[in-house]
């Protein structure tokens, strides 16, 4: 029975139900956001082919993520690297995840900063919306991973069912103007694959299961829980996707900035409801963030193993102010973040940071499992 | 005491006048009974000094032992006291008129007296916070420990509803002041041995008696300990109140939110130590505290249980509505009409721009006018005596409400608004979580008026992460919503029937989970069906 309410680090667990919140809404929030099925490739109307296929490229690459965090169900992913490949090396590879979590949560942190100047505070400098989400997230990584893992439990409701209704009310117009995705398919599978190409990258963000495998209740089970989040995220982007296809138009809709809100903004509920989409964002904003705390505290988390410290917390002050700046100066406007979501930009960078340090541990693994030697001992 | 002459107290007197309250305190712990009874009867005057209220009635047991019976005037039972001294003085009297041996006599003093609750002391310090709940003392020469007799008999409040917690159907009886009413009001309702009920006392001056009450075997032993152990850790001059302990043992102080839950009612302490919590009752005051407390438990008032389901799950909804409109609709209102005009209808925010017209304030200025104004009409409310509460009403409602919109200082939508949520938040039955939320609206207002919805999202983000964060003797406040426990929300924003509800709540009732026998919701019997 802990006297005060911040429990140590260590002995920080979560339910594979908090975690499976946690991966759903971190991943949800980003693929809908931009829609990238639509607008970062030529896939047109086949776009919910491309979130079909981005299933099960991203399933493959949550394979290769979570696979060794499930070997080692009490190690970090900073932890086991150095354990595979010896102290300095493993050190060394952690930062590119640290890296990555830096990156990912200012661009998450920015999308969001991005859809609020876009849509309402148009007169609002960046650095304050920014900072504001940076706060929030801060406080909660500082608070730990199980105030994440509760707060996700609370705001998980609202998050579905904003988005499960914006999708029943568009029900109606999307039936209604549902030869917009016809031609199905009439192009052959190459713009399919390119527009899947995105979604897939953005599996990323699951690297945070390398920090956060160790927390969970039944580790042995994460893998099976991250492939739970991806499927019912992947559920939500081909509906989110056929019905804004088909609300929006093939080719107005790949053009717009935020689809999914453009086509929740032209919603009437009844006769006296209009300009819903502020709510969408709303419980979208909680998705955001329930996703930028995690990553701060992976980050956060990470740099405090490889540099040996027994607390993550002092650094949350720093990082955040880093993370802060990242988001703020990363991406001049609105399109150089577009273009950021680019295949041929996003692709080979987000790759690199799961092929690179993923790569080298499971080749150390194999080989260690090859000649013998029990790659958990050491 | 005026028998004492002034004359002994130069020679014997260990307390002067310029001793200060710690070093009398001190010594009088140390001090002693001794065997001749004028002695202690001149300490004790020293003690208690000319304390007009202290009563001291000396006599003689047969024909040869003096004695002298001390006692606090109104708080014992007059007849009680008359009866021990009948008892000793006179019947023992005529025993001695038959020759019998006095020696027998002194053994059998404890026999003789037939009030209850025989108890001996030799420390005078000890002796003094006997007599001073109801106790009658007996010193008797010759002897070095005094004999306390139970002559309890204060008048006390009688057992009535409590005017902060009614409830439309329940028990109608409500704590008082006195702890032993109290604690036999909770055994009245749980009838078993299992009931255990320890007492601490708190405070060096107060010696308040605190009882802590749980049902051995079901209260979680380790939570138990913390909360001894954070009892016996308050180190206090007085405890007047339970309001002081609850914060001394509360997890987190730098919290608006009440993390222990007091209530008058023996119903509602009941049913939470049958959950597997403990009731702390304070000597002294009506409001009992339940811990562990989790933040449904301050929006479940006793009203849901006795009702049946379906009216008890409406009402218990609505009240978790209310409680969220009370935060968040003068926000609401404020970042609608700054910065998202375009979430109203047409019609209706013509009409709101209407009535603004003219007003000299901003929104937010308007509404947080309003809504002080109305907080000090509240507090003034309870404070003036019952006979000119109409005449607050009157200046509040007709002078306040009527002739600040005349004279345009606001606008009619946002007395709309005021009023809205002054309401909802009476809806919550619990006052410390009532006064919380009250103060938390003012918060989401200004950052409304700052971000527009957006600061209300970054309010509503922190609120989740501190109450997610906020602990109650180890259970995590929000639960069963966070962490979410699927069993436990049959009685959370919800209630469901009183034969479904087979298992306690997931964290406190783990030592017994079912608290009867699943399968048990009625049907018709077989002649009845046709």
């Amino acid at each position: 029975m802990p006297a005060n309410s911040f429990p140590k680090t260590t002995t920080e667990k979560i339910a594979n139900r908090q975690l499976l919140f946690m991966l759903f809404m971190m991943r949800t929030t980003v693929v809908i956001a931009f829609l990238p099925v639509l607008t970062s490739a030529d896939a047109f109307q086949d776009a919910w082919a491309a979130a079909i296929m981005s299933f099960f490229g991203a399933a493959l690459l949550v394979l290769v993520i979570a696979g060794l965090g499930v070997k080692f169900p009490e190690l970090t992913a900073v932890e086991y690297a150095q354990k595979l490949i010896g102290k300095w090396p493993g050190k060394i590879i952690s930062l590119i995840l640290v890296w990555a979590f830096l990156v990912i949560a200012a661009t998450d942190t920015r999308i969001y900063a991005e859809a609020l100047l876009t849509g309402f505070l148009t007169e609002t400098p960046l650095p304050f919306i920014v900072f504001m989400m940076v706060i929030a997230g801060s406080i909660a990584a500082y608070s730990g991973l199980e105030v994440i893992g509760r707060a996700a439990d609370l705001l998980f409701p609202v998050f579905l069912a904003a988005i499960v209704l914006s999708l029943v009310f568009a029900l109606p117009d999307a039936l209604l103007l549902k030869r917009n995705l016809e031609p199905v398919l009439a192009r052959g599978i190459g713009p399919v694959l390119r527009g899947s190409i995105i979604p897939i990258i953005i599996i990323a963000q699951y690297l945070a299961l390398t920090m956060v495998i160790p927390a969970a209740n039944q580790p042995g089970k994460a893998l099976g829980t991250a492939l739970w989040a991806l499927t019912g995220s992947s559920v939500v982007l081909v509906l989110v996707s056929l019905v804004t296809t088909a609300i929006m138009g093939p080719d107005h809709g790949s053009r717009l900035v935020f689809p999914f809100f453009s086509m929740v903004r032209t919603l009437n509920i009844s006769i006296f409801l209009e300009r819903v989409e502020i709510f969408a964002l709303f419980a979208w904003g909680f998705g955001i963030f329930i996703g930028v705390s995690v990553f701060m505290y992976c980050g956060s988390r990470a740099v405090a193993q490889v540099l040996g410290l027994h607390d993550y917390r002092p650094l949350i002050g720093p990082l955040a102010v880093i993370w802060g700046t990242f988001a703020e100066h990363s991406y001049q406007d609105m399109f150089q973040l577009r273009t950021f979501f680019q295949p041929k930009i996003a692709g080979p960078y987000a790759l690199s940071w799961i092929v690179i340090p993923m790569g080298i541990l499971w080749a150390a693994y194999g080989i260690r499992r090859l000649t013998g030697g029990k790659p958990d001992e050491k | 005491m005026k028998i004492q002459k002034r004359k002994n107290k130069k020679n014997s007197n260990p307390l002067t006048d310029n001793m200060d309250i710690s070093q009398r305190y001190h010594e009088v712990e140390k001090m002693k009974l001794v065997p001749s009874l004028d002695q202690n009867l001149n300490t004790l005057q020293q003690v208690c000094g000319y304390s007009f209220d202290v009563k001291v009635r000396k006599f003689t047991i047969g024909l040869k032992a003096p004695a002298a019976i001390v006692y606090i005037d109104n708080m014992v039972n007059k007849s009680s006291v008359e009866e021990i001294l009948r008892a000793l003085a006179i019947d023992t009297r005529k025993i001695e008129d038959r020759k019998d041996n006095h020696k027998l006599l002194k053994s059998t003093i404890k026999d003789l007296i037939t009030v209850n609750d025989v108890g001996e002391t030799d420390n005078i310090g000890e002796l003094f916070s006997k007599i001073s709940i109801g106790n009658t003392a007996l010193l008797v020469e010759g002897q070095v420990k005094a004999i306390i007799c139970d002559t309890f008999g204060l008048q006390l409040r009688s057992v009535t509803e409590p005017d902060a917690e009614t409830t439309i159907r329940g028990p109608r009886e409500g704590f008082v002041e006195s702890l032993f009413v109290n604690t036999s009001l909770i055994r009245r309702h749980i009838r078993v041995p299992h009931l255990w009920i320890e007492m601490v006392e708190i405070g060096s001056l107060s010696k308040t008696m605190v009882a802590l009450a749980y049902i051995k075997g079901l209260a979680d032993e380790k939570m138990l300990e913390e909360l001894r152990s954070r009892i016996k850790r308050i180190d206090t001059d007085a405890v007047i109140e339970s309001g002081f302990i609850e914060e001394f043992i509360e997890d987190q102080p730098f919290t608006l939110f009440p993390l222990v839950l007091r209530t008058e009612r023996p119903d509602k302490v009941c049913s939470a130590i049958l959950e597997g919590k403990a009731a702390v009752l304070t000597s002294g005051t009506p409001h009992a505290l339940i811990l562990p407390a989790e933040l449904p438990m301050f929006l479940m008032a006793p009203d849901d249980y006795y009702e049946k389901m379906p009216m008890g799950t409406f009402i218990r909804m609505l009240r978790w509505f209310a409680a969220l409109l009370s935060v968040f609709l003068p926000g609401f209102y404020v970042a609608v009409v700054n910065f998202h005009q375009e979430l109203l209808p047409t019609a209706l925010l013509l009409r709101v721009t209407a009535t603004r017209e003219g007003v000299p304030f901003p929104v937010v200025a308007e509404v947080l006018i309003m809504e002080i104004l109305f907080e000090v009409l509240r507090e003034a409310g309870i404070r003036l005596p019952a006979a000119i509460g109409p005449a607050i009403s009157i200046v509040g409602a007709l002078v306040l409400g009527d002739a600040a919109i005349r004279a345009g200082i606001v606008s009619p939508a946002v007395v709309i608004v005021v009023a809205l949520t002054a309401i909802s938040n009476f809806s919550t039955p619990a006052f410390s979580m009532a006064i919380a939320l009250r103060i938390v609206r003012f918060i989401f207002t200004i950052l409304a008026a700052v971000f527009g919805l957006f600061g209300m999202q970054f309010g509503i983000l922190m609120l989740t992460v501190h109450l997610c964060s906020l602990r109650s003797f180890g259970i995590p406040y929000m639960a069963p919503m966070a962490p979410f426990i699927l069993q436990d929300m049959k009685d959370s924003i919800i209630k469901t029937w009183s034969w479904d509800k087979q298992t306690r709540p997931k964290l406190l009732g783990k030592r017994e989970p079912f608290i009867q026998r699943p399968g048990q919701k009625p049907h018709p019997g077989k002649d009845d069906r046709q």
